[in-house]
């Protein structure tokens, strides 16, 4: 364990060695490229591989390739970078391969401004390619944080084989905070769950388990898996037969609610009498709080709900951290993606009783406090 | 228990070396015990454009904050930057300018220290690019958050080894610097 | 369960999934000739105690020859259009002792996935890739490749190509690789004789091999019996060895050149990047 100054790229390169990190491939792109850098040192200093490839379509298949072949295995990027790796992210799914997408989330759409903050890939982070499948995000908010949510998400991703993404933002990536930096030997690791199985008898899509994963042979073992990107069965073997099709697909979908207890993360501050809750993710969630703060120095009871996990979205805690609260607002910088979320959690909870505002700042730049209170007080809604 | 809490912005132009006085500076008061939250802002040419290092430093609580408010302590080495980032620093806050290119302070700010560091580091340390190290050094003898040694300590374990002795000089020609 | 034939009908089987036959290739179809070839070339090294098939990664892409994937009875992985080669690329970057084998077609190697193809090659990086040439998309229907002729009918240039096809084997040559060759069915044991070379050589290795599509390329430029397009083929294909590059040509009205144009044995990027940071003790035999 050691003291670090370190920002949210940094820490999150740290965070992946420590998870067991041994194959790094990626393509440079603002502001996640210091990352890059970083790792391009320090990887190959333990043993592990860095690679630069053509495009991020090459570097998310390599990714599947590696992950298979039993590396763990990352990449990181930002906005368009992330575009590209949509198609993918779904093969990544399809044949359950465990691995990690930093996203360093930029000003969007399209090329946007590079170096600038933007919060617009909430939705796509959950779903950027086509087909039904889910998937595993976390949003830090702090340089330990991406340290520890980067440990997290790898097991995430080992736990559900299935990628994951680490969602930060333009502005983490280049804060520095102390970050407490743990070894490989002071963090929890998931490994793969081995098959109990001969190779004859190995299908490689075949989950016995209420967990709903089926073992992982790599590559190399003797098992002979077939990574299948058509629908297949439990051998990997191509059908279109409906019943195949739906018994592999409601798996890939359901695995990750399945397993939901082992993945929810969220934190609360100051909701336990408040009658306004604020929500937002990653830096945007300090500037909330400050205003929270701010709030009840003035006799408002504010309160704010910090999704970590946003998918899955830990609904309990946020159901009870409203509890008692008049009004819920979401604070991002998009057109309003995490309220679309919590708008569908009130839906199936049947919550009514409370008015849910949306603060979409479309900006390209993190707003202080006082600017969120200047913002609200601009869309004359009587909260308090 | 009362919560120690400075906010310092740090401006200037792409290539002035901003982004690494704010680091070294950060570094070194995590070393005298502060919570640093160092926050970067550049644009994407790496000479000549915008570039901004802030810090939220306290003591005794973590800051929940990643930009700063209001700041009672700034470093600004270009007029340009002086303008657009003026608005983020409070009429009563230490202001340290560099006077080889800012030829007049802004109404308002009742504490201003105008030096010309740029000149100083050409001429007197020998190195036009260390002028960042010099205001560095002032701003430990002024303000006194944080040591001579500590800055050098902090310089030493995040500059290449060639810069070092220079930039040590730098740093000790700023702290002796009397206004 | 894997249904293995207790007694082979054929020496090939074990390296079949044979509860997977009969593949989708049609009559006439020269896929099955390049497939055989590969898994000729297989056991007889192995049998010589130069491969384990176990180490053998077979990847396709998306097509007619990217079902074979699916046929053989190594690991294998049938990726997404045009991605054999990236992802063929992080196997070897997990593991450097397994041999990632790319068996795909000529849409997916050099249209879809060229990137792809043009990296790894200047790379020389440790891959072997089996282009199948067959100069049509036939999977889905006869639309037009990047190596389809010059003028030649397809579904979506029904006036015909008014593109100039690429010659994919002269490009790689032009990047250097460690080996390069073309060939065709119509020559079967030159092909088997080459992915045996290949198979045993580091760096990126690359072998075209001229195919026929019967069914759907030879109708289209009708041709009623597969033979007919066979004996097309054969009276295109010219092995000879070229001057330059200039000389290797892809004229499917005069010649196509055949042959191995490039065979060295530079280091990969594998063994150079293990060497430049002291990891050489993580490569494999291979």
């Amino acid at each position: 364990m050691r003291q670090e100054f370190l920002n949210s790229n940094q820490a999150v390169a740290e965070g992946a060695m420590s998870a067991g990190l041994n194959v790094y491939i990626g393509y440079p792109i603002t502001p996640s490229s210091d990352l890059f850098e970083y790792l391009s040192e320090k990887l190959p200093e333990r043993g592990g591989v860095v690679f630069q490839a053509e495009d991020e379509i090459a570097t998310i298949n390599a990714l599947v390739g590696a992950s298979l072949s039993g590396a763990r295995t990352m990449t990181a990027t930002s906005g368009p970078g992330f575009s590209l790796m949509a198609e993918g992210v779904g093969f990544a799914a399809m044949v359950e391969a465990p691995l990690l997408i930093v996203n360093v989330m930029r000003t969007g759409p399209s090329t946007g401004i590079a170096t600038q903050i933007g919060q617009g890939d909430i939705i796509q982070s959950r779903w950027s390619s086509h087909g039904p499948y889910n998937l595993v995000v976390y949003a830090p908010a702090s340089a330990q944080e991406a340290f520890d949510y980067t440990v997290r998400a790898f097991n995430a991703a080992y736990i559900v084989r299935t990628p994951a993404v680490l969602l930060s933002d333009a502005v983490l990536a280049h804060t520095r905070e102390r970050v407490t930096v743990r070894e490989s030997h002071e963090v929890e690791i998931v490994d793969r769950k081995k098959p109990a199985e001969p190779p004859s008898e190995y299908k490689p899509y075949r989950s016995d388990s209420s967990d709903m994963v089926p073992s992982f042979a790599y590559y190399g073992e003797g098992y002979h898996p077939i990574a299948e990107s058509l629908s297949h069965d439990e051998r990997g073997y191509y059908k279109t037969d409906p019943r195949i099709y739906r018994n592999l697909v409601e798996r890939l979908v359901h695995k990750v609610e399945r397993n939901k207890a082992k993945l929810v993360e969220s934190r609360s501050y100051y909701t336990d009498d408040a009658d306004i809750v604020f929500v937002a993710i990653g830096s945007m969630a300090r500037s909330v709080l400050a205003l929270v703060r701010d709030l009840r120095a003035d006799g408002v009871k504010a309160g704010l709900f910090r999704p970590i996990s946003v998918w899955p979205f830990d609904d309990e805690s946020f159901v009870s951290s409203i509890s008692g609260a008049k009004s819920i607002v979401v604070v991002e910088l998009n057109q309003g993606q995490l309220y679309e979320i919590v708008k569908s959690v009130l839906w199936e909870r049947g919550i009514k009783d409370m008015s849910l505002h949306k603060l979409d700042m479309i900006l390209p730049e993190l707003p202080g406090p006082d600017e969120i209170l200047e913002e609200i007080n601009s869309r004359g809604w009587r909260l308090w | 228990m009362a919560m120690e809490k400075h906010e310092i912005v740090i401006a200037g132009r792409g290539g002035q070396g901003i982004l690494l006085a704010g680091y070294i500076l950060g570094k070194a008061l995590v070393d005298a015990g502060y919570y640093v939250v160092n926050s970067e802002e550049y644009s994407a040419e790496t000479r000549g454009g915008d570039s901004k290092s802030e810090l939220v430093v306290t003591k005794g609580e973590e800051p929940d904050i990643i930009k700063v408010r209001k700041a009672d302590l700034a470093i600004f080495m270009y007029t340009d930057q002086m303008k657009k980032y003026s608005k983020l620093v409070g009429d009563s806050a230490t202001v340290f300018l560099d006077s080889t290119f800012i030829e007049s302070k802004p109404e308002g700010w009742s504490n201003v220290i105008m030096v010309p560091f740029t000149e100083i580091a050409e001429h007197e340390v020998g190195n036009i690019r260390t002028a960042n190290m010099v205001i560095l050094g002032m701003f430990a003898s002024k303000v006194g958050m944080v040591s001579l040694d500590l800055l050098e300590k902090s310089m030493s374990s995040v500059t290449r080894p060639t810069w070092i002795e220079v930039n040590k000089k730098a740093l000790q020609k700023g702290y002796s610097l009397k206004v | 369960m894997v249904v293995v034939a207790q007694k082979p009908l054929h020496p090939l089987d074990e390296y079949l999934r044979t509860d997977r036959l009969p593949h989708i290739w049609c009559p006439g179809c020269g896929l099955g000739m390049i497939l055989q070839a590969f898994l000729w070339s297989v056991k007889e090294l192995y049998e010589r105690g130069k491969i384990d098939p176990d180490k053998v990664v077979f990847v396709t892409g998306i097509g007619c020859t990217g079902r074979a994937s699916g046929f053989v009875n190594f690991d294998s992985a049938h990726t997404p259009h045009g991605r054999a080669i990236a992802f063929a690329t992080g196997v070897k970057l997990a593991n450097p002792k397994l041999i990632p084998v790319v068996f795909s077609g000529d849409g997916d190697i050099a249209g879809i996935g060229g990137n792809h193809l043009l990296h790894a090659a200047r790379r020389n990086f440790d891959v072997l890739v089996i282009m199948a040439n067959n100069m049509t998309y036939a999977l889905t229907g006869g639309q037009l490749a990047p190596t389809t002729p010059f003028t030649v009918y397809s579904t979506t240039t029904p006036k015909g190509n008014p593109d100039q096809p690429l010659d994919a084997t002269k490009m790689v040559y032009a990047l250097k690789p460690n080996y390069v060759a073309r060939l065709s069915i119509t020559h079967p044991t030159l092909i088997r004789e080459s992915i045996k070379k290949a198979l045993l050589k580091r760096g990126f290795r690359w072998i075209e091999v001229l195919s026929t599509c019967s069914e759907i390329f030879g109708r289209h430029i009708n041709f009623r019996d597969p033979y007919e397009l066979y004996e097309r083929l054969k009276k295109v294909v010219k092995f000879r060895r070229p001057q330059s590059i200039d000389d290797i040509k892809y004229d499917w009205d005069n010649e196509i050149t055949c042959g191995t144009f490039i065979d060295k044995d530079d280091p990969g990027w594998m063994e150079t990047y293990m060497k430049m940071y002291g990891l050489e003790d993580k490569l494999g035999g291979l």
